[in-house]
């Protein structure tokens, strides 16, 4: 009788072991994991950052302005030149 | 052994009868002591055993623990960012981005092979023997270079000379450069801010970092945190009242007026009429913030906040605002200002025309010092003095912007008979660009005064009553009179849209005397004026050519600088008025 409980608790006990070192493999893989996903987190912050500044820098007004004048030989709008279009209703 | 066959004295096998102790080593008995000592080592040695592991396990576990530990156990560090700051459309203005410093061991780096030094004093930009005087240093460690971006850092790294280590920091970026400068300000290569909004808002800009506890295996990979992680805060993002749009406007504007007019310096400052919010504040000379090696105090100095000037006439419509207000005189009341000049104490006070018999109205539009000269007489210094405080004038600016001034108004018990007099057009008094059009919003506005804001404003602000609707909104009249023709300011006037302003001119007071070659002109005005939106102030110092006068040089600056900000922003025309002709002369105006 004895015997038998024995051999059950072993069984156990060699199940648990196993689980566990199971979990705690999953939970090495899931960190890793975690820690990679976390970079590259970091990684497109300061990717984003740094296209904002692009950006910014490329849409600066001076820039913009020097393009179309230049390449586009645009010239200012002057209140003359504007049709004003009102809405019925308001004046 | 052999099977022996019939020896009794020797013990056999009861089974197989084999006898196995014939050997005579076997039949020796040994004494008993022999295996006592054997017995006695055994269990001493386990005894020792049994001691060194509970003095192991027991005692110096902390030790033993915290040796472990160092051999695995990191700290990391974990920077936390600079807030960025934004203009109020979101567009980026300062951003940090992470750099490498890269420093050196001298005496490591001394071993290296020539060429590889020779490489590397090239990617550092410097001279070979620049990067020798470097390493010639007893220290122990030397930055060779900081703020060095990181592709560069990464090829330095590949150079793989000993001794050479990088350290990560951050470097901030301007992308808008010198056009919004003077507002944002810069930090210094330990990322603190320096100038202006940078150092202003230093505190909320700069983050908290973190760090956390790790384990590392043998390849540097982290394998598990040991410790919570103490997150870091990176610094909040600031959010500015500057519209670009306006300030490059503004800039371009100030930048256009200060090289045609041959001036020492300019500046303009753009006020959101509804909610006090600075829109442009734009100064000329200035600065590139990326690149500050050339950087001179002139250029730093931001002119609308920290410089000081008698404005002049702009300060005209202050006086008569208060007779409305008290009721002493109405627009419409008469006053003698004779031939253009006056005589108070032994002083005189001249005009630049005779302007004889005028309303109040005209004395605004005329710009005569004689008419607000009388008009400023009804009233009590105090009555002034008081008034000119409620305006700001000669207080210190509350607005979160270091270095504003807070300009200049002397106590009215000293004010002599000429200074109650000077004082009414604007001499004898010091104030900043941006007290003046400050002050200007209460005009445009109902009569209220409200603080001014250089962060992004969500609510309108609750201003303090300084007069009434109906006063201000008769000196707007006023005011719109002076751009139309007959006023002094026609070169202000902007096709399509009805604006107002009063201009100054301001002699330079150097030395204990006003200069009579050196002047500053200004003008403040609002637009469009059917429904004031913005308040625009413009200042130009020293303007070195012919036209010298705030009309004449300041002026064209509002006028060009309002146009393009009202299209900008999509603003409706009040005017049919499209074609402007400006007259050859226009009305003289006075100081």
């Amino acid at each position: 009788m004895s015997g038998k409980i024995n051999l059950v608790l072993t069984a156990l006990l060699v199940g648990c072991g196993l689980s566990l070192v199971n979990a705690q493999y999953q939970a090495r893989h899931l960190f890793i994991e975690l820690e990679r996903s976390q970079s590259k987190a970091r990684q497109l912050d300061i990717e984003w950052s740094q296209l904002q500044l692009d950006q910014s820098t490329l849409g600066k007004h001076a820039r913009i302005e020097e393009i179309a004048r230049r390449d586009l030989t645009m010239t200012p709008l002057t209140a003359a030149r504007t049709q004003y279009l009102t809405t019925e209703g308001s004046k | 052994m052999s099977r022996g066959s019939s020896a009794n004295n020797s013990r056999v096998a009861r089974s197989k009868g084999v006898p196995f102790s014939k050997n005579p080593v076997l039949a020796v008995r040994l004494p008993v002591w022999r295996s006592r000592v054997v017995l006695f080592v055994l269990f001493f040695a386990f005894a020792a055993l049994a001691a060194r592991a509970a003095w192991l396990q027991g005692l110096s576990t902390q030790f033993l623990q915290k040796q472990g530990e160092i051999r695995y156990a990191r700290t990391l560090d974990l920077p936390a960012t600079r807030g960025k700051i934004t203009d109020r459309d979101g567009q980026v203005l300062a951003s940090s981005v992470p750099v490498k410093a890269i420093w050196a061991i001298p005496d490591d780096v001394q071993n290296a092979p020539a060429d590889k030094l020779k490489e590397l004093a090239q990617l550092l930009g410097m001279s070979n023997a620049e990067l020798q005087k470097k390493l010639d240093s007893d220290r122990g460690f030397v930055y060779l270079k900081r703020q060095v971006e990181q592709d560069v850092a990464d090829k330095i790294v590949k150079l793989g000379i000993e001794g050479i280590q990088t350290r990560k920091e951050y470097k901030r970026f301007y992308p808008q450069g010198e056009v919004t400068t003077h507002v944002v300000g810069f930090t210094n290569v330990e990322d603190v801010g320096q100038e202006s909004m940078e150092l202003a808002q230093q505190k909320t800009l700069v983050g908290q970092p973190g760090s956390r506890r790790v384990i590392k295996d043998r390849l540097g990979h982290i394998v598990e945190d040991i410790e919570s992680i103490r997150e870091p805060h990176d610094g909040k993002d600031l959010t500015l009242s500057i519209d670009s749009k306006i300030q490059y406007i503004a800039f371009t504007q100030i930048k256009e007026a200060v090289e045609k007019f041959n001036a020492k310096a300019g500046a303009a400052v753009v006020l959101d009429v509804h909610t006090g919010e600075v829109l442009a504040l734009a100064n000329y000379p200035t600065y590139n913030p990326n690149d500050r090696s050339k950087l001179t105090g002139e250029q730093l100095r931001n002119r609308v906040m920290t410089d000081t000037f008698e404005p002049g006439s702009s300060m005209k419509p202050f006086p008569v605002v208060m007779a409305l207000e008290a009721k002493k005189i109405t627009p419409h009341t008469m006053f003698d200002t004779g031939n253009g000049a006056m005589v108070i104490a032994d002083r005189v006070i001249h005009d630049t025309h005779a302007n004889h018999t005028i309303d109040v109205q005209t004395v605004i539009q005329k710009s005569s010092n004689i008419g607000t000269t009388k008009i400023a007489m009804l009233m009590t210094p105090q009555d002034l003095w008081e008034m000119f405080t409620k305006l700001g004038f000669g207080q210190q600016p509350k607005w979160g912007f270091p270095g504003a001034v807070a300009g200049r108004v002397r106590p009215y018990k000293s004010w002599r008979p000429i200074e109650h007099a000077n004082m009414s057009f604007g001499q004898g008094i010091s104030v900043s660009l941006i007290q003046l059009a400050r002050a200007y919003l209460v005009l445009a506005r109902d009569g209220d005064i409200i603080p001014l804001s250089f962060q992004k404003v969500h609510e309108a602000p609750h201003g303090t009553q300084v007069i009434s609707p109906k006063t201000a909104a008769e000196m707007r009249e006023m005011l719109e009179m002076v751009t139309l023709p007959g006023g002094s300011a026609v070169k202000a006037q902007v096709p399509g849209y009805r604006v107002g302003g009063k201009t100054g001119t301001a002699q330079k007071f150097i030395g204990g005397r006003y200069s009579h070659t050196k002047y500053i002109g200004n003008f403040v005005g609002m637009a469009p004026m059917s429904d004031p939106r913005f308040i625009i102030a413009v200042m130009i110092d020293e303007p070195s050519g012919p036209l010298k006068y705030g009309g004449d040089v300041a002026g064209p600056v509002f006028s060009a600088l309002a146009a393009q900000a009202l299209r900008a922003k999509n603003v409706a025309p009040d005017s049919d008025l499209t074609h402007i002709i400006i007259p050859e002369s226009a009305a003289q105006e006075n100081m």
